[in-house]
């Protein structure tokens, strides 16, 4: 089973969506700084998030979790 | 013996009654100590400012003052309960270079008394710098919005999210959808006493602190870490206090100010926060507003919810965090949702900060969540107690990731409201019923504190006469938690009540505990007084054991003051005899019985839930919207009842303060100042408004729990709004979605109907 390793700390989740909600969730700096780092405005996510139903500023971030942040 | 419990069951007066009822009660106001000085505090008048300088040369010239201190007499650290989250620890409490509300502390003052003391603030001289600011959620988190606290983009300060099951396809099933917005609006606590404090720091270096505090052993770490002590050289005593619900189990400026005065001049300081003061410098009821969305099939089943909540923070974090979390998660109860999503923003705005008030985020979930399943019946064609019974949480049942319920008295509450409603036949033209069903947690599992201690802990010590002394860090707020743990402990060592003594809620000699928040003492430090009753216990039976000679073959029990065979009860001895041999034979050695709860593998939120029904009847006057409340009809079920006269205590202050933070109590501001900081003001339901109130207790057994009991305290608070806002529907035909429920709201919904009926004809 694949798990995805928070590249900032030490969180690990089952699904790159909830590491992306550990990421905009936590919020600070250096979690802002590495959203920011692949080319995302953090404050436009959460503007996604706040705006309409469906986790769409979630999801946007998760694929590029998904990439970068799997562990065997 | 014939009856299961000598002790628990019955009505009792509480233990503290009678000190409270002829005045003699010491609360912490009342506390006066030798050389003892007034404390008073300077606030900031701006909602946002920066602060340029601070001169209080005046002030410490005054004759009659002793100490001035600002934020050049700290440690330059940022208190929060969330010391697990550095980030979430944000408030200085004495500002230092910014304020961010009207009542932030900029400095205080230690006097001759509180005169002098309010004088000598006069004569500070504090240069700001007034910045932009926000005073609503709404406004805090748009792009160009001023930023409370800097670097914190949006004024986000925390998001929850919380999700199960596959909730978009879920939807594509549903036959109904419908989606609502909903506005909770604030309330302040309203303790007859105000935050007060007094704190006497020696020149030994230790400091002792009576408080007014829902927790005395966060008051002594939160202090320990603020003022650079450690938390051994802290005493913290809690004398009875005048109220609490939520808003005195975090540090607070009375607390800080007043320990950090008494640091520097070595004299004992006391602050009593002024009624503005508790109104406007304190803590609030978290305002949220909601867009919930919920679907159903033909039959009544809901397939799928989604809700997002967006609340307004105030100045700095609190327990806001934790409100948040919670309002999501029983906004999922209390029903089985296959599907279900939450998502929480928490935004700091330039207000009074937002945080726990009783019911922790729940009362407003249940305001909405009630509406809506009433409004998916009505779209449904199906009865309001039907579709709870469909889809109602019932026993051991486990809400996904999240909890597991193992007592639930839901249906048979559902069952009695049903009978109830039945009962009252066809109502009067304008009256109506409205019911909510609601649930609610017995403390809380999460450790945002981060302490190494458990949860709860008690020592019952034997004197040699038989008596007992309970030693527990619990704190009796006026909730009654000293008599219920009284009784538990008598009830298992066996003993009278009157033979219990209990010391609560001094750190230097009660075990830690993490105070009375979340419903918690009744189960969590229950469970430690009864084992630590039960090791007590156990050391007496071993000695009788041996005094009787009787055959191992035999159990021995104690009840009523007697030590018995539990098989052949008329073989018995004194428990008062041989709890002196026991003592003589052990060399003089005192028993000493110790116990400790923590919660383990028990969900991510509480060990166990209580489950309700409520049914209100009102009626409202055509002509002006203003409503009356006929009466309020709970069935309720909270495990083993320990002290039945507890829990109709308990029902009605929760009727009176729900019923006011439905129909008349909030906290209106003009840019963000509060424009009702009095009693005079701040309307609440006094006791001639009061309905007449019924509980109907269901009987469950929660096997969590001590002897099977659960939370008895703030889950009452949670259905009322709710169901005046569907009784109201339901007497006039009006939806009314924003809190609270005025006369106004009321009117203006009628006539807003009446128009659009006219012009559908």
């Amino acid at each position: 089973m694949s798990s995805y390793k928070c590249p900032v700390c030490i969180k690990v989740s089952n699904t790159p969506l909830d590491l992306a909600r550990h990421m905009i969730g936590r919020g600070d700096k250096e979690h802002r700084d590495w959203i920011a780092s692949k080319g995302f405005k953090y404050s436009e996510l959460l503007t996604m998030q706040l705006s309409s139903f469906g986790g769409e500023g979630y999801r946007a971030i998760s694929e590029v979790l998904e990439r970068e942040t799997k562990v065997k | 013996m014939s009856e299961k419990y000598s002790v628990i069951g019955k009505n009792v007066h509480r233990v503290d009654g009678t000190e409270k009822v002829t005045g003699t009660a010491k609360y912490t106001f009342d506390i006066v100590l030798p050389n003892m000085l007034y404390g008073k505090i300077l606030r900031s008048p701006y909602t946002s400012a920066k602060i340029v300088s601070i001169d209080t040369s005046k002030a410490e010239k005054m004759e009659g003052v002793y100490a001035v201190v600002t934020a050049k007499d700290t440690i330059h650290k940022k208190q929060g309960i969330w010391r697990r989250f550095p980030e979430l620890c944000d408030e200085e409490i004495l500002c230092s270079t910014k304020v961010r509300y009207i009542g932030d502390p900029v400095a205080a003052v230690a006097a001759i008394d509180e005169y002098t003391a309010e004088e000598a603030l006069n004569l500070i001289e504090v240069e700001y710098e007034p910045l932009p600011a926000v005073y609503s959620q709404l406004e805090a988190i748009k792009e160009d919005a001023p930023q409370v606290h800097d670097g914190v983009e949006l004024n986000i300060n925390v998001t929850r999210h919380i999700e199960w099951g596959d909730v978009d396809e879920a939807f594509k099933e549903c036959d109904v959808i419908r989606e609502d917005h909903f506005v909770c609006s604030s309330q302040a606590h309203m303790c007859m006493e105000t935050h007060c404090a007094a704190a006497s720091y020696s020149y030994d270096g230790k400091l002792t602190v009576w408080a007014s505090t829902q927790a005395s052993y966060y008051t002594q770490v939160l202090l320990a870490g603020m003022l650079g002590m450690r938390e051994g050289d802290i005493r913290v005593i809690k004398p009875p206090v005048g109220g609490g619900f939520g808003g005195k189990f975090e540090l607070d400026s009375a607390q800080f100010c007043a320990a950090l005065l008494s640091k520097k001049i070595c004299r004992p300081v006391r602050i009593v926060l002024t009624r503005e003061e508790e109104f406007t410098a304190t803590k609030r009821r978290t305002p949220i507003v909601y867009t919930s969305r919920i679907g159903a099939k033909k039959d009544g089943t809901i397939l799928a919810k989604e809700i997002r909540g967006i609340t307004d923070g105030g100045a700095y974090t609190g327990m806001g965090a934790t409100a948040l979390y919670l309002t999501g998660f029983f906004s999922s109860f209390p029903y089985k949702y296959p599907n279900y999503r939450y998502d929480g923003y928490r935004a700091y705005t330039n207000t009074e900060p937002t945080s726990a008030m009783r019911g922790f985020g729940a009362p407003q979930a249940v305001f909405v969540g009630e509406q809506q399943i009433d409004l998916i019946a009505k779209d449904l064609g199906i009865d309001p107690i039907e579709i709870r019974r469909i889809n109602g949480m019932v026993p051991n049942y486990e809400v996904p990731g999240q909890a597991f319920i193992q007592s639930c008295g839901l249906h048979q509450c559902l069952d009695k409201i049903d009978n109830y409603i039945k009962g009252r036949g066809k109502l009067p033209a304008n009256r109506g019923i409205g019911v909510a069903a609601y649930g609610f947690m017995s403390g809380g599992i999460f450790n945002w504190f981060d302490t190494p201690y458990a949860f709860s802990s008690a020592i019952v010590k034997l004197s040699i006469d038989g008596k007992v002394d309970l030693f527990t860090g619990a704190c009796d707020i006026g909730q009654g938690s000293d008599t219920t743990l009284s009784m538990i402990t008598a009830e298992e060592l066996g003993v009278k009540l009157s033979d219990i003594r209990i010391h609560a809620a001094d750190t230097a000699i009660c075990p830690a505990d993490l105070g009375a928040w979340g419903s918690r003492e009744t189960l969590m430090n229950g469970n430690a007084c009864k084992m630590a009753a039960a090791d007590a216990k156990r050391q007496i039976i071993e000695f009788a054991a041996a005094k009787m000679g009787v055959n191992i073959v035999h159990d021995l029990d104690i009840r009523d003051g007697w030590i018995y065979l539990a098989d052949r009860p008329e073989r018995k001895v004194s428990y008062y005899d041989i709890v002196r041999e026991a003592i003589r034979g052990r060399d003089g050695e005192t028993i000493i019985g110790r116990g400790h709860y923590t919660p383990h593998r028990k969900g991510m939120i509480s060990p166990a839930y209580s489950f309700g029904v409520q049914a209100v009847e009102v009626d409202v006057d055509p002509e002006t919207g203003k409503m009356k409340l006929i009466n309020v009809v709970t069935a309720h079920e909270s495990g083993t009842v320990i002290n039945p006269i507890g829990i109709t205590g308990q029902l009605e202050g929760a009727i009176m303060m729900a019923g006011g933070y439905a129909l008349c109590e909030d906290q209106p501001m003009d840019q963000g100042k509060i424009l009702n900081p009095s009693l005079a003001d701040y309307k609440v339901i006094r006791s001639l408004d009061m309905p007449k109130t019924e509980i109907i207790e269901v009987d469950t057994y929660e096997p969590e729990g001590p002897f099977g009991a659960k939370e008895a305290g703030e889950g009452l608070t949670n259905p009322t709004a709710g169901a005046i806002a569907n009784a109201v529907r339901n007497a006039v035909g009006v939806t009314i979605t924003s809190l609270p429920i005025t006369p106004e709201k009321i009117f203006m919904a009628m006539q807003e109907k009446k128009a659009k009926e006219k012009k559908a004809k």
